[in-house]
């Protein structure tokens, strides 16, 4: 397995993927030292998206930053961009309106869905199954356009603002929401018959790749990954965050750790989320979307801060350094992805290389996420 | 109600006439006397063909790629206009759409994609960041590349944070007219 | 606190309670440099994980490189956000740390960002180069005295 015991049979060569590969995910890049058709080393390059994120925090004041919380992981932005908010309102202590509580849950959730189906149909794609992706993308655009009526953009939100929502949904959202959680239920009894039932897929899946759990906490792995390898953490449950605690939902764990389980996982979320959609939109009431009395400058306070949101990949952290002043001193973005991967060297070795694609696609990154 | 604006092409992407001139598939050239043989019919014909199966690279760079990725999926339909056979390898491609913040780290990697890419070639900059650096371009930045004409000579650029799908649509029919119209359109 | 944390109090100085519901953190440390690998150790015994490692810049008013590590356990949300300060003002170039990638993997590449954006060396680690910027960049782009919005031209 290690890459020190040069094997009697077989000379060792090195294999390049990416950065620009179909399956590799946007501009990751895998240096993989093969031995035959095993993996002896993997080894990520990553940073060919970065964007200086942090630095640019530092540079701009709390209002400015925001467009940007969205662009750092833009399939679950939503989440990005409201889990800042929610973060800035935490530390200056602004109250969100009910409404604008059950408006955040329902377009977090949606997003959600959106991020796992595009997980799933750019899975199958790599793993060879093109009908699939076709499929979920009909789904997904049907999710971005009930987000894009009230938001205004399809993928890099700014939907947020200190202190609730820029928009307020009316009764059409709502109903469009409705339908499409009935559209989406119907939809996923037809990919299990399709995917998830299918020989050619659990073959392929089945006991490759499988974190276990001790190396998943090692590595800080978190998300679906961390959940398929037998730890049930959800920041939703654990730190419960913008009202979470109030819907019934339950956080799916499974122990294989293999990329079926990933697969399973998150197949198990979309049904979790349309739960809470539902219980959302049910409970939602009348009133303002933005608190009444707002302070003109967004100064924060001396001290530090962590917050955690739960992304469509994992624990999104932000650690907040303020100065009295309305520019932070130092944001860092702990993002899910960046840990995700970080544990795949170590989980590579010793595979297939056909098997690399399947695993690299079951942790589900997003690149700029990683390279910030 | 306030005067409707007819003119349809409002919208429209906007045309780069200072990109590189599209390459002539008999190699002659512009500036050249008049050849001895002249295949008009036949550079017509064959830019004709150019237009209408234009292949392009399967290459996302960040965000812009995802709508890249809706356009070329089942709504959109990208194959409606011959342009939805994403190739996996730079030797196979015609049209590069540079979709997503170009990295100081990425730029090398992009030039020599461009390189191994066959003539003639065209490249579409999509998104904000392939324009001048879009949201990312601020003083003292140190990692992006802003602008992909920096890199890559431009043919057609597409506004938008990201764009949408029917933004890229749209670029590419006129990218199209201007394949088409070989070197006519581009004086 | 469990009680396998109780070794903390001989290894870390200022340790405060924190206001969670406002800050997100349940408790603060400070460690010397020596005592770092010993704290971190602590915490992953006790089933902890290594949540988050980044750098403050501190050389101009404390003249100091501050690391900054947080540690949660999975079970029950309990944040430490433990402070390591390295000695050095403006002029000093080298900040050396002792790695902790060989008790926990998540630390190898986290490591590696405060090495590129912060110029922190940690000794004992057994790849530490560039992640995320071109190999042959030789900035600390996180430094404060890296292109500040003052100095630009525009």
């Amino acid at each position: 397995m290690s890459s020190d015991s040069q094997a009697s049979e077989g000379e060792v060569y090195s294999l390049n993927m990416g950065p620009q590969h179909p399956s590799m995910h946007g501009v990751l890049r895998l240096l993989l030292d093969l031995r035959g058709e095993e993996v002896i080393r993997a080894k990520p390059v990553i940073g060919y998206s970065h964007r200086a994120h942090e630095k640019m925090a530092e540079n701009r004041n709390t209002l400015q930053f925001l467009p940007n919380t969205s662009r750092v992981d833009y399939l679950s932005g939503m989440i990005y961009n409201l889990g800042y908010c929610q973060a800035i309102e935490k530390l200056l202590g602004i109250d969100v309106p009910e409404r604008a509580i059950y408006i955040r849950v329902i377009v977090n959730e949606l997003n959600r869905i959106a991020s796992h189906l595009l997980w799933f149909g750019t899975f199958l794609l790599d793993l060879g199954g093109i009908t699939p992706f076709l499929y979920s993308f009909d789904d997904r655009e049907e999710i971005l356009d009930i987000l894009d009526q009230v938001t205004g953009s399809r993928l890099t939100y700014c939907y947020g603002r200190f202190g609730g929502v820029t928009w307020d949904v009316d009764e059409t959202f709502l109903t469009r929401a409705t339908a499409f959680l009935a559209r989406i239920r119907e939809r996923l009894h037809m990919y299990k018959q399709l995917v998830t039932d299918n020989v050619i897929l659990r073959e392929r899946c089945t006991g490759v790749g499988v974190v276990s759990e001790a190396l998943a906490k090692s590595y800080g792995v978190t998300g679906p990954s961390l959940r398929a390898s037998g730890v049930a953490y959800d920041v939703r449950k654990a730190e419960p965050y913008g009202g979470y605690d109030r819907f019934d939902f339950e956080v799916p764990v499974l122990h294989e750790g293999d990329t079926m389980a990933r697969f399973h996982i998150r197949i198990r979320e979309i049904e979790e989320s349309c739960k809470i959609i539902e219980q959302a939109i049910e409970a939602i009431p009348e009133g303002e979307i933005l608190p009444k009395k707002m302070p003109k400058r967004f100064k924060l306070p001396e001290g530090e801060y962590y917050f955690a949101v739960e992304s469509a990949r994992g624990h999104f952290g932000m650690y907040i350094v303020g100065d009295g002043s309305d520019i932070p001193v130092k944001l860092k973005l702990r993002t899910p992805s960046f840990s995700n991967l970080s544990a795949m060297p170590e989980t590579l070795a010793g595979t297939m290389l056909a098997d690399t694609i399947a695993i690299v696609g079951s942790i589900d990154v997003v690149m700029p996420e990683i390279d910030r | 109600m306030g005067k409707i604006d007819k003119d349809p092409k409002r919208f429209l992407p906007l045309v780069n006439r200072s990109a590189t001139p599209v390459v002539d598939p008999a190699g002659a050239d512009a500036s050249a006397d008049p050849a001895v043989v002249r295949l008009a019919l036949l550079d017509d014909l064959l830019n004709m063909g150019r237009a209408n199966s234009l292949w392009p690279l399967t290459f996302g760079l960040a965000c812009c790629a995802m709508e890249m990725m809706a356009a070329g999926a089942s709504k959109y339909d990208l194959d409606r206009f011959g342009a939805g056979v994403f190739r996996p390898s730079a030797r196979q491609a015609d049209v590069m759409i540079l979709a997503g913040t170009i990295s100081r780290k990425m730029a090398p990697v992009i030039r020599q994609l461009w390189d191994q890419m066959p003539g003639p070639k065209w490249a579409i900059a999509m998104g904000g960041c392939t324009i001048d650096g879009g949201p990312f371009k601020y003083p003292n930045q140190y990692a992006i590349v802003e602008g992909a004409d920096k890199i890559v000579p431009v043919d057609i650029y597409i506004p938008g944070c990201p764009p949408r799908p029917e933004a890229l649509i749209a670029g590419i029919l006129q990218l199209k007219e201007k394949v088409k119209a070989g070197r006519k359109f581009n004086p | 606190m469990s009680d396998g944390l109780q070794a903390l109090a001989d290894l870390t100085s200022a340790s405060e309670e924190m206001d969670y519901g406002k800050t997100g953190l349940h408790q603060r440390h400070t460690a010397s440099l020596e005592n770092v690998l010993k704290v971190g150790k602590t915490f992953l015994d006790e089933g902890y994980i290594l949540e988050m490692l980044t750098c403050q810049d501190l050389r101009e008013k404390e003249e100091v490189m501050r690391l900054c590590y947080t540690f949660n356990s999975l079970d029950a949300v309990d944040r430490h956000l433990v402070h390591v300060d390295i000695a050095g003002g403006l002029a000093s170039e080298q900040f050396e740390a002792p790695t902790m990638s060989n008790l926990t993997g998540g630390a190898n590449w986290q490591e590696r960002e405060v090495f590129e954006m912060y110029g922190v060396t940690f000794t004992g680690h057994n790849e530490l180069e560039r992640l995320l910027l071109p190999e042959d960049a030789d900035f600390f782009p996180l430094r404060k005295d890296f292109g500040r919005i003052e100095d630009a031209d525009e």
